[in-house]
């Protein structure tokens, strides 16, 4: 069994270890400092939640474009089995009696319910084509979601290169440099923010307020 | 008979260009050319006999006010109706886009039906409908 007093006086001990422990923390802190990136390491804390935010907004989106698209899609499909099976059933009545299928009307009704079917099918497709614009405002949100990762990345990597012993290899940050829209694009939360609008009435008001 | 409108759509996201194409077609407004940014916009406005144009603000290369700006103090030009259809939210961005000139504004995502509304609206205030 290790004597006690043996174990505290080793190198290794567990107070030695918080001790070193609290060594490095107090170097790592003042080199931080030293390099000037503490003050970056709390702008991405900062910057991290409003990234989740903006995920969270592409999560909503496209899940809300897809549930659209499925139910939009189950109704056209409802649409064309009514087509397909009405058209089946006056090709019978036709060929059964084609002077009564038209003068009892089945032939006139039959019009009329598939002109009504296929303009409702058009409107699904509309509302399917519609849907399609979460693209562009995902897009949008993405792209500055990307720019915050390369930022940290790339400072990351800046971290590396000045703290890296001499003979390591370290690789530079890449150029490219992909487009960020430098406007504020899609409004991911409107909670509790005047400043924008949430929806095209509003922007009727404030239009029609300043005479347009 | 009249002649057909011509619409020009612009903006980054081609999906979004084939929406407001098709959108337009629906409507009865069956000959559109697209451009990408600003520049190419200009360019086509230029070179092009042009009735309308809807933009989205946020491009690259040239934006959707910049683009307004270009096209309201060119002479051959500053007589279109701009239409801006754009996920810009912020109250100062529809203020502005009026004070520069455009003609209408709608914040994605919209309607097939306020789409039409606006066009229609636009172009009988134009005299162009």
């Amino acid at each position: 069994m290790t004597d006690p007093a043996q174990h505290e006086a080793s190198p290794g001990a567990p107070v030695d270890v918080h001790q070193q422990l609290g060594v490095l923390t107090r170097q790592l802190h003042d080199s931080l400092n030293g390099l000037g990136l503490t003050a970056k390491v709390q702008n991405w804390a900062g910057e991290l939640p409003d990234a989740k935010s903006r995920l969270s907004y592409i999560a909503r989106l496209t899940g809300e474009a897809a549930e659209k698209v499925l139910n939009h899609v189950d109704q056209a499909k409802a649409q064309h089995e009514f087509i397909a099976s009405e058209t089946h059933r006056i090709g019978q009545l036709i060929v059964k009696d084609p002077v009564a299928a038209v003068a009892k009307g089945h032939v006139m009704n039959f019009i009329e319910d598939v002109d009504g079917a296929t303009r409702k099918v058009d409107e699904h497709l509309t509302a399917i084509m519609m849907a399609q614009d979460f693209h562009d405002l995902t897009g949008q949100v993405i792209a500055k979601v990307v720019n915050l990762a390369a930022t940290i990345e790339e400072q990351l990597l800046q971290l590396l290169i000045q703290t890296a012993p001499p003979d390591a290899v370290v690789k530079a940050p890449s150029a490219h440099e992909p487009y960020v829209p430098a406007l504020d694009g899609p409004v991911v939360d409107a909670t509790g923010n005047p400043d924008v609008v949430t929806d095209q009435s509003q922007v009727d008001d404030l239009l029609a307020s300043l005479g347009f | 008979m009249s002649k057909e409108l011509r619409f020009l759509i612009v903006d980054d996201f081609s999906t979004m260009r084939r929406i407001v194409r098709n959108l337009l077609k629906e409507s009865g407004y069956g000959d559109a050319d697209e451009a990408e940014d600003g520049v190419i916009a200009l360019q086509k406005l230029r070179n092009g006999n042009f009735d309308f144009v809807v933009s989205d603000i946020n491009m690259p290369n040239m934006n959707g006010f910049q683009l307004l700006g270009e096209i309201k103090k060119d002479d051959k030009l500053k007589h279109l109706p701009v239409l801006m259809v754009t996920a810009e939210a912020r109250k100062e961005d529809i203020v502005m886009a009026a004070q520069q000139g455009a003609a209408g504004y709608i914040v994605k995502p919209f309607t097939k039906a306020t789409l039409e509304d606006k066009v229609n609206n636009i172009l009988v205030k134009v005299g162009l409908k």
